[in-house]
């Protein structure tokens, strides 16, 4: 069982260093690979009164782990300019956002919209599932393969996708292992 | 024998030259990497604080503190004493972070070694923590080792 949150939750908290216990900085949004079905990285806000955007970015290779509270880093050398960050976080492609992307499955059936990302808690950023509209209305969480062909407007699923649709994250928690030794995966 | 952050909080500082009373002890400057109370500080009043090595305390006693003169008391010398100072960096009441990112509550008080100032346990509500899990200690939290996300 995985404890599970979703980008927009992790979006706002502290980046806090394991060796000094300071807050260096916030989090901005979430970068994410849909093809490594993980994030890359963390783009970053100042803490505190300033506010405002940080020009460094944390590279997920740098990423200690990612809490409820707050996301690890070693020490402040984990903050770097996008210059000296792999290309995928320095200078992340706009396209290459799945948020509301439709999701297809082979079978050709739309479970929904993705409204936002599913992270396992603790872990460097493992993406596991998609928090979607779903076509008749309301939310429904899905667990992802490792990867998965995304077009840029719709990405496609294994069909199995449909029967580990899960109504809230706890459900998903138990769901993605399943899914994923059923696609012989794990 | 223990002693405790929060019982020694507030404690008489006197010296042993005059007997003098030279303030009360506000905050303790921890070496958080040696778990080793390094430094006192002595309050004078609300304004004046001054950093007072360990070595230079010659009795860390129930009822009072003593320093082996005023001579022993100094201005903060570097950022960690100055935050010290300040209470930034104060364990007691300290936000608890795993190095997984999840918080479990905050320090209520540090036990201590009198005579030698060797940090004891921590303790966190009713935990107590070795003082090896301990990180690091900043002004936005204390950083404990993984395992605690497991009780």
């Amino acid at each position: 069982m995985k404890l599970l949150a979703t980008a927009s939750e992790i979006t706002g908290l502290p980046v806090v260093t394991v060796t000094g216990g300071e807050d260096v900085a916030e989090v901005r949004d979430v970068i994410y690979s849909p093809e490594r079905g993980s994030l890359v990285g963390l783009t970053l806000n100042k803490r505190g009164f300033l506010r405002g955007r940080r020009r460094q970015v944390l590279p997920d290779e740098l990423i200690h782990a990612i809490g409820k509270d707050a996301v690890m880093v070693r020490d402040d050398s984990a903050l770097v300019e996008p210059g000296k960050a792999p290309r995928e976080v320095g200078k992340p492609a706009t396209n290459r956002n799945v948020l509301g992307d439709d999701v297809l499955t082979e079978g050709g059936l739309s479970l929904g919209k993705v409204r936002d990302l599913v992270l396992v808690v603790g872990s460097k950023g493992e993406v596991v599932g998609y928090e979607i509209d779903k076509s008749g209305g309301g939310t429904a969480y899905i667990p992802l393969p490792a990867q998965l062909s995304v077009s840029g407007s719709a990405l496609v699923v294994p069909t199995a996708t449909q029967d580990f649709v899960r109504d809230d994250l706890v459900g998903l928690g138990g769901a993605v292992d399943e899914f994923r030794e059923r696609l012989g995966m794990s | 024998m223990t002693d405790s952050f929060r019982e020694a909080h507030g404690r008489k500082v006197v010296s042993r030259a005059t007997a003098e009373a030279l303030g009360e002890l506000s905050h303790m400057v921890v070496d958080s990497s040696r778990r080793h109370v390094s430094a006192v500080v002595v309050s004078k009043g609300k304004k004046h604080a001054f950093v007072v090595d360990w070595e230079h305390i010659s009795g860390f006693g129930p009822d009072a503190v003593m320093v082996k003169s005023e001579d022993t008391l100094r201005p903060p010398a570097d950022d960690h004493e100055r935050e010290t100072v300040d209470g930034k960096l104060e364990l007691v009441g300290k936000r608890v972070l795993s190095e997984r990112g999840n918080e479990h509550g905050s320090i209520t008080d540090v036990e201590f070694d009198p005579d030698s100032g060797d940090i004891g346990s921590l303790l966190v509500g009713e935990e107590r923590i070795p003082p090896t899990d301990l990180l690091g200690v900043g002004s936005y939290a204390a950083v404990l080792a993984g395992s605690h996300d497991d009780r």
